[in-house]
């Protein structure tokens, strides 16, 4: 998309050594910039000197520099018309009239319409399924969505079901986070308190029958959440998923529709998705085919990857690596009991009769520790591993937090550990995810 | 043998004393009943037969018409107090009295059935207004249907003939089956009452109420009490705790109630979306957009018109790349739209809709769903595994019982009623009145013409035994033949 009608009014240093750049945006248009991606990079700094404009839903404060690090994409975007500086060596920086800003606006318009209806109604409110391919812009549809819907008053929920590119947790995981203010222009939504289950890892497609059970039980804590918290059942969910539309992944999407029990269906830029949906969903479920914004990338598959392993780092020592002081510990083996879920399919032949494959998807399987253990992410269960019936539950249960094995020692029966947290280890049960994190930066 | 002593037995029916001779052939007469087998009897029409059967007759009449002779010394005197139904005895008391009798007041009684038991035998001389009583007399004066009946009577000889020790069956003596599960042992002062073998209740019904049996239903009554008094308590308590519970559960909960009916009614997918009215910017069908209302956006946000159609032709189109296992599934469950069911169109919400799925998925499964609705199911759900014997287990529609089961709700019927408790013959050398021990069997008797106890009756009397049998003594015209109804399980061939 060509930056049409680009305002370049001056290019000066400033007087922090760095370029600075000035654009003037009119009404309804927005600046889009992306940050070199890469070690070496420069940060980007950006200021906005007058009238309003917001990033993903989020206002920008007057005066206020914000920073951009490595490989961050981000549109400005302005209802009335403003000027923004730039300071640094944005990749590319343009202005576009092209956006789809105003469809994105008349949906959360709609949503608060539903919103309204049932608080006078003392019904539910709406639950939106956000679904497209990859690269669409599921994940800023969303935050867009979240933030308007917090800037009217609402208390949204999120859930999170992109095991790849979860913007909650650590990646491979699904989680619920209720969202209590727009999200940070940087950061993104503060994370407090999010509910997160442990999946493994980052494709539904390694086991999709976990996948669907973990929606399930998502969705069963949303809805007791809704029986007790009237603001948050007026203010609805934002389900965001998993860029795989085919096959099992597109099933994965209809079953969650089911167990959401989801009134809006927005559908990004696929129209064969589009009338899929239309024809597997119910005539009460409204299914919006929404166009994607020309700003999306493409990401490639490094890209993906760094962006999960800056997940994980954020988990362990906070937003650019400045606010937290991870932990470096020794456990026991004997200390801790390792599972993996999911044992190895087998042929439907060799199985005990009547027993079914998905028995074996969901079942616990215990990993001897041992040295290939090593930088694996752990997640601690909330659950500690007693009886059977614990043992069951522990698939069903969130998570509280997670650890990374940095060594194993076998002679000594120990692993040493990265855990946001002192030790002890606050339970027993560890779930292995097939997510590594090597501990560089 | 018997045409000698006919005549002379004849002569002499009311001579008081005999004469030594007399006595002497008393003595020396034989009192055994000659046996016969079986085939003496079979019929064969001869004349011969015929006259031999006649002998063998006459010779039985004669020997029981024959006057038996006892010694007056050997006789225990006794007087029958006809308005007590009692017999005292005068002078002290024979071998008899460790199975038999009791004592009150420092005098020595004996039952009707047993003092007319013990005249049969030859041991007891009952007078009544200083006149000896024959035994005719006894039979008529002792057995009555309120005390005891005749058929009652000739169990009790029957059986203590057969040398077992009898005793009436006092209901009250049996501890209740509240007592017996606590596994309480006897209580003194029943031990004591017992120790005086006190008038027992008759084994007859009491439709006319003596005043034995009277007391003996208060006994009954006193018995029963302490369980009433139980239920009684108990039953308020219940009552009470559950109101308890109830107002506990309302001051705990106060503000959880409201909340409660709230998120009831915003059951998940109770309602209802206008999409008319709520307008989505849907590329997929074209709908012109109104102006927004300013209430429901955030604040400084002043969008103008939106206009759906330039973005419908950018909208991506292009194919999705598919391998050629995924394309041949995609033909092979070439899925009609959902919506084109008129079923499904009929669906309001999510909750609807799950339901309609459920029913179609039970009806996939092979269990037609009209089966299920009803009031009446079937017995089994057929796409639930089950072990075979558990099957088999669900299907027997007629249930195999335990003779106690449900038994302690039964209430006692006046028909039926366990007259005597029996003592085994080999006991009788320890036997002991005061602490008789547990008996070998409770008798309950029935005449043959009656009706056969039914299983009421048969659960009724069998918990009231407890784990003493109850044995069911059928008289016909003096036969009497002994019964007794037992568990059993029946077999089953199917192990797991």
């Amino acid at each position: 998309m060509a930056a049409e009608g680009v305002e370049k009014t001056s290019e000066d240093a400033s007087s922090s050594g760095k370029v600075c750049t000035r654009f003037d945006l009119e009404k309804e248009t927005e600046l889009r910039f992306e940050v070199e991606a890469g070690e070496a990079a420069d940060q980007v700094e950006m200021e906005l000197l007058t009238g309003m404009a917001e990033v993903f839903g989020s206002e920008l404060n007057r005066n206020k520099k914000y920073t951009f690090g490595p490989g961050s994409k981000i549109a400005v975007f302005t209802w009335q018309g403003c000027s923004v500086n730039l300071y640094g060596k944005p990749e590319v920086a343009y202005v576009s009239k092209d956006t789809p800003m105003l469809l994105y606006l008349n949906t959360h318009a709609a949503l608060e319409q539903m919103r309204k209806q049932a608080e006078r109604e003392n019904e539910r409110g709406p639950r939106v399924m956000v679904v497209g391919p990859t690269d669409v812009g599921k994940s800023t549809v969303c935050r867009m969505l979240l933030s308007y819907a917090v800037r009217v008053g609402r208390r949204p929920t999120l859930v999170e079901l992109d095991v790849g590119q979860s913007g909650v947790s650590v990646p491979g995981t699904v989680s619920a986070l209720c969202i209590e203010r727009p999200a940070d222009v940087e950061e993104g939504f503060s994370v407090q308190a999010p509910l997160v289950y442990h999946f493994g890892s980052t494709t539904p497609g390694t086991n999709i029958k976990l996948y669907n059970k973990l929606t399930s039980c998502l969705a069963e804590v949303f809805s007791q959440r809704c029986e007790v918290n009237r603001k948050a059942s007026v203010g609805g969910c934002i389900i965001n998923t998993c860029g795989w539309v085919k096959g099992s992944g597109y099933q994965a999407l209809v079953h969650c529709a089911s167990t959401f029990q989801v009134d809006v269906v927005l559908v990004l830029d696929h129209e064969r998705l589009y009338n899929e949906l239309k024809r597997d969903l119910p005539h009460f479920v409204r299914v919006v085919l929404l166009p994607k914004s020309g700003g999306v990338v493409e990401r490639s598959k490094e890209c993906r990857r760094e962006t999960r392993d800056e997940k994980i780092r954020e988990y362990f020592y906070g937003f650019r690596g400045l606010s937290f002081f991870p932990f470096s510990f020794e456990v026991r083996f004997s200390d801790v009991r390792i599972y993996k879920i999911g044992a190895p399919s087998i042929p439907d032949s060799c199985l005990p009769l009547g027993m079914s494959q998905d028995d074996t998807q969901l079942k616990l399987v215990p990993v001897t520790p041992g040295r290939d253990l090593t930088y694996h992410m752990l997640s601690v269960s909330s659950v500690d591993d007693g009886d059977e019936d614990a043992r069951k539950s522990i698939v069903e249960s969130p998570v509280c937090g997670f650890i990374v094995v940095t060594n194993v020692d076998t002679q000594a029966q120990v692993m040493k550990v990265l855990s946001p947290a002192p030790r002890p280890l606050p339970r027993h049960t560890l779930l292995i995810m097939d997510i590594r994190f090597m501990d560089m930066k | 043998m018997a045409d000698q002593n006919k005549p002379e037995s004849a002569d002499n029916f009311f001579n008081e004393i005999l004469s030594p001779c007399e006595l002497f052939a008393a003595r020396s007469r034989s009192h055994k009943i000659p046996a016969r087998g079986q085939k003496d009897f079979y019929p064969d029409d001869s004349e011969e037969q015929k006259q031999r059967l006649q002998q063998r007759l006459d010779e039985h009449w004669s020997l029981i018409s024959e006057e038996r002779v006892e010694r007056l010394g050997n006789l225990v005197k006794a007087v029958w107090s006809p308005s007590e139904r009692i017999v005292e005895l005068q002078t002290p008391a024979g071998k008899f009295w460790q199975t038999m009798g009791f004592s009150a007041e420092g005098k020595q009684f004996l039952l009707p059935e047993e003092a007319l038991y013990l005249m049969e035998c030859g041991n007891l001389q009952v007078f009544h207004q200083d006149l000896p009583l024959s035994i005719q007399d006894g039979y008529e004066a002792f057995l009555s249907s309120d005390s005891v009946s005749l058929q009652q009577y000739q169990v009790f000889g029957h059986l203590k003939r057969l040398g077992y020790v009898v005793h009436r069956f006092d209901p009250s003596s049996e501890p209740s089956p509240y007592a017996r599960q606590l596994n309480l042992p006897r209580s003194r002062d029943r031990g004591g009452r017992q120790l005086k073998r006190k008038r027992s209740p008759s084994p007859a019904p009491t439709s006319s109420k003596t005043a034995a049996a009277s007391q003996a239903e208060e006994m009954e009554e006193e018995d029963k009490l302490p369980e009433s008094h139980l239920v009684a308590s108990a039953a308020p308590q219940t009552s009470s705790s559950g109101a308890a519970g109830e107002v506990q559960a309302r001051t705990w909960w106060p503000a959880e109630v409201p909340e409660r009916q709230a998120g009831q009614r915003s059951a998940p997918g109770s309602q209802r979306w206008d999409f008319s009215s709520i307008c989505f910017p849907d590329l997929g069908s074209a709908g012109r957009l109104a102006p927004l209302d300013a209430s429901l956006l955030p604040g400084g946000v002043t969008p103008g018109v939106c206009d759906v159609a330039p973005w419908m032709r950018r909208i991506n189109l292009r194919k999705v790349k598919m391998s050629p296992k995924e394309e041949e599934r995609e033909r092979r469950q070439r899925r009609r739209d959902v919506n084109k069911d008129k079923e499904v169109q009929r669906c309001r919400n999510w909750a609807e809709y799950h339901k309609l799925l459920e029913r179609r998925q039970a009806k996939r499964q092979g269990r037609p769903a009209h089966l299920w609705s009803g009031e009446v199911q079937p017995l089994h759900d057929p796409t639930r595994p089950i072990s075979t014997a558990e099957l088999l287990e669900k299907i027997s529609v007629i249930k195999s019982t335990d003779l106690l089961e449900g038994a302690a709700r039964l209430k006692g019927s006046e028909e039926w009623r366990i007259c005597f408790n029996v003592y085994q013959p080999d006991s009788v050398a320890d036997f002991k009145k005061s602490n008789p021990g547990k008996p070998y069997a409770r008798m309950c008797v029935c005449s043959f013409d009656g009706p056969v106890p039914d299983l009421r009756v048969i659960k009724q009397l069998s918990f009231q035994s407890g784990d003493v049998p109850v044995v069911y003594a059928a008289v016909d015209h003096g036969d009497i033949s002994f019964y007794t109804f037992k568990d059993f399980q029946l077999p089953r061939d199917i192990y797991p």
